[in-house]
Parts: structure tokens; C-alpha cells; sequence
């Protein structure tokens, strides 16, 4: 389990480090997940070297983003000012999301 | 007293509690309403209000959890390697699905949010709303949105894909359970997800995949997307 943890903080720390060198406008923890999951993929680290950790943080994962969803708090006048086209965007594009990518998940599957 | 509620062990606690008992909550009654997370947050909303407790104050134990988000997106990572081995065939037609929804889903969001109007800030928040909220709120910080925004809005559409997603799909003329499964994935993310693994348990394995391949296409496209659609429109 600890040892997971190391591996898991090691790429966050490397993704973090190539994000400040070369100043790509992904974040460092973005660039860490794609690199742990290239190097699964190319087996440069085994499966069970990170599972133990990772599990436990994605169990725990909805708890950890509570405190943002809080903060909306914070920004009330700014939501009250907005509703209407925060509601309507984001119902219309899921919808057409929805449609679309089913669609075509359906058209090519077989 | 207001140095008390400024201690981390406040924020941190009244998080974990109101976690715990609105899982508790859930579990007695399973109604897609009771969310946990949505229970915890207006519950937590409610108690700082009634305390008079401001959002600065609370997370100074807040983002003790919030720090884990990050080392959590890394988990993602392995999540998704370890779907990507259970579906490797038909992985290619899967993919475009993913990246043609994922896509629609950033560029139809920003152009509707700045055809109805709403300030930059909003339309920059709104963008990632379809991936799962760690990597939304990452996302947000890069387009220069309000990542608070975006977790409330990502957890509705999550909702929203969970409670009303496979009927929309079905009333669409979707027949396939595995492209449901993938859409809801797509565009709802874990919380859509969950009610794939109801339909079976190979469109649950679709949607969990599609959720983490979304994800990692929106991290990378997205700044770029939202930057381009702002600057023509």
C-alpha cells in the first residue's frame, strides 16, 4: 500500500516538474495520469506496484471535491446572475452529447 | 469563537461528518436526488450560513481534502489502463465515439453559454462539464473559469445523465446498451456511470471506460477549444 503511494506521488511530482520546465498549459496532474498510464501500458510499471493506493483514492475521490462544491458559496451573486444560461448550455449540449456519441457507438459497433 | 471555526479540524470534520451521514442516508432510501456529494454540499452550505461562517474559514480544513484530488487524478490514470485491457477489442470505433461526443460536448457548451449571453468567466467555467470533477476543476483552472462553478455544474450534469439519460437515449431511438453506456460515460461522467452498471454489466464496463478516455481527450483539447471558440465568437 505505501509503496503504491510513493509510486503514485512520483508521477505527480515528475508530471508536476514537466509542467513547470516546459510550461504546457495542461495541468502537471493531467500529464501525470497520462504518463502512469502509458507506462502501464508499455510495462515499464507493474499493475500491482500502484493498485493498492489508487483504489483507495478513487473510493475516496467524491470526498475529496466536496470542498469545492462549497465554494460555490462564495460565488452566489455571480450564479444568481447566470442561471439561466448556465441551465439551459449545459442541459442542451448534454443532451446532444448523449445523442451523438451514442449514436455513433451504435452505427460503428458491429 | 470565529478563531475556533478557523481551526483546520473544523472544516475537515464537518466534511467527513456530513459525508458519512449522507451516506448513511443513501443507503436507506436510494432515490437519484439523494447524491451523497449533493447532500453533503448543501448540507455543509446550510450549517456555514446558519453559523455565519464564511467559505475561507471552512477550508482552511477544506483543502486538506481537496489536496488528494491531485494524487487522485494520477489514480485515474490506472483506472483507465485497467478498463482499457478489458475492452481492447472493438477499442477503435469506441475511441471515436468518445472523442466526437467528447468534442461536441466542449464546443456545443461554449458556443450555447456565449450565444445566451453569459460572461467569459462563465462560458470558461462551463466547458469541461461532461469529465469527471477532479479533472473538470483541473481543467478550469487552466481556461481561468471558477472551479467551484464547475464542480456544482458537473455534478448536475452527472445527475442529470443518471436520472433522465437512459430514458432521453431510448425515447432517441438508441437501441444498443453498450452506446448507452458509452454516452453516459461521455457526457455524465461517474455519476452517469453508475447508472450504466444498473442497465448490465458490459455497458457499465463502456461507460467507466468512455468516463476515463473522455477525461484524459478534454484535459488535452480543451484550453485550446475554449480559447479559439471565445476569440471567434
Amino acid at each position: 500500500m505505501f509503496k503504491s503511494l510513493v509510486y503514485i506521488f512520483y508521477f505527480l511530482i515528475f508530471g508536476e516538474i514537466i509542467k513547470y520546465l516546459f510550461d504546457i498549459p495542461i495541468a502537471g496532474n493531467i500529464i501525470a495520469m497520462i504518463l502512469i498510464f502509458i507506462s502501464l501500458k508499455l510495462k515499464i510499471i507493474k499493475l500491482e506496484d500502484v493498485k493498492p493506493a489508487s483504489d483507495q483514492l478513487i473510493k475516496y475521490m467524491v470526498l475529496f471535491f466536496i470542498p469545492y462544491g462549497v465554494g460555490m458559496m462564495a460565488f452566489y451573486d455571480v450564479l444568481k446572475e447566470n442561471w439561466i444560461p448556465i441551465i439551459f448550455a449545459t442541459l442542451i449540449s448534454t443532451v446532444i452529447t448523449l445523442y451523438i456519441t451514442a449514436g455513433i457507438q451504435q452505427k460503428l459497433e458491429k | 469563537m470565529i478563531n475556533f471555526f478557523e481551526l483546520p479540524v473544523f472544516g475537515f470534520f464537518i466534511t467527513i461528518l456530513s459525508f458519512y451521514l449522507a451516506q448513511k442516508l443513501k443507503q436507506r432510501f436510494n432515490f437519484i436526488l439523494l447524491n451523497p456529494v449533493l447532500i453533503s454540499i448543501v448540507g455543509i452550505i446550510t450549517l456555514l450560513l446558519l453559523l455565519d461562517i464564511n467559505f475561507e474559514t471552512y477550508n482552511k480544513g477544506g483543502e486538506y481534502l481537496s489536496f488528494f484530488l491531485s494524487p487522485t487524478i494520477v489514480a485515474l490514470g490506472v483506472l483507465f489502463y485497467e478498463k482499457y485491457e478489458k475492452i481492447k477489442s472493438n477499442i477503435k470505433p469506441f475511441l471515436a465515439a468518445v472523442a466526437i461526443g467528447g468534442s461536441i460536448s466542449i464546443i456545443t457548451v461554449t458556443v450555447l453559454s456565449i450565444l445566451l449571453n453569459a460572461p467569459d468567466i462563465i462560458t470558461r467555467s462551463l466547458a469541461a462539464k461532461s469529465v469527471t470533477t477532479p479533472i473538470a476543476i483541473e481543467i478550469t483552472k487552466i481556461t481561468q473559469g471558477i472551479p467551484s462553478i464547475t464542480a456544482g455544474v458537473v455534478i448536475a450534469v452527472g445527475i442529470f445523465g443518471n436520472a433522465f439519460g437512459f430514458e432521453t437515449l431510448k425515447f432517441l431511438g438508441i437501441k444498443s446498451n453498450t452506446a448507452i453506456g458509452t454516452a453516459l460515460g461521455t457526457a455524465s461522467h461517474g455519476i452517469g456511470t453508475a447508472r450504466a452498471i444498473e442497465i448490465d454489466k458490459l455497458a457499465g464496463a463502456y461507460s467507466g471506460l468512455a468516463m476515463c478516455a473522455n477525461g484524459l481527450i478534454t484535459a488535452v483539447i480543451t484550453p485550446y477549444l475554449v480559447q479559439l471558440l471565445i476569440s471567434l465568437l
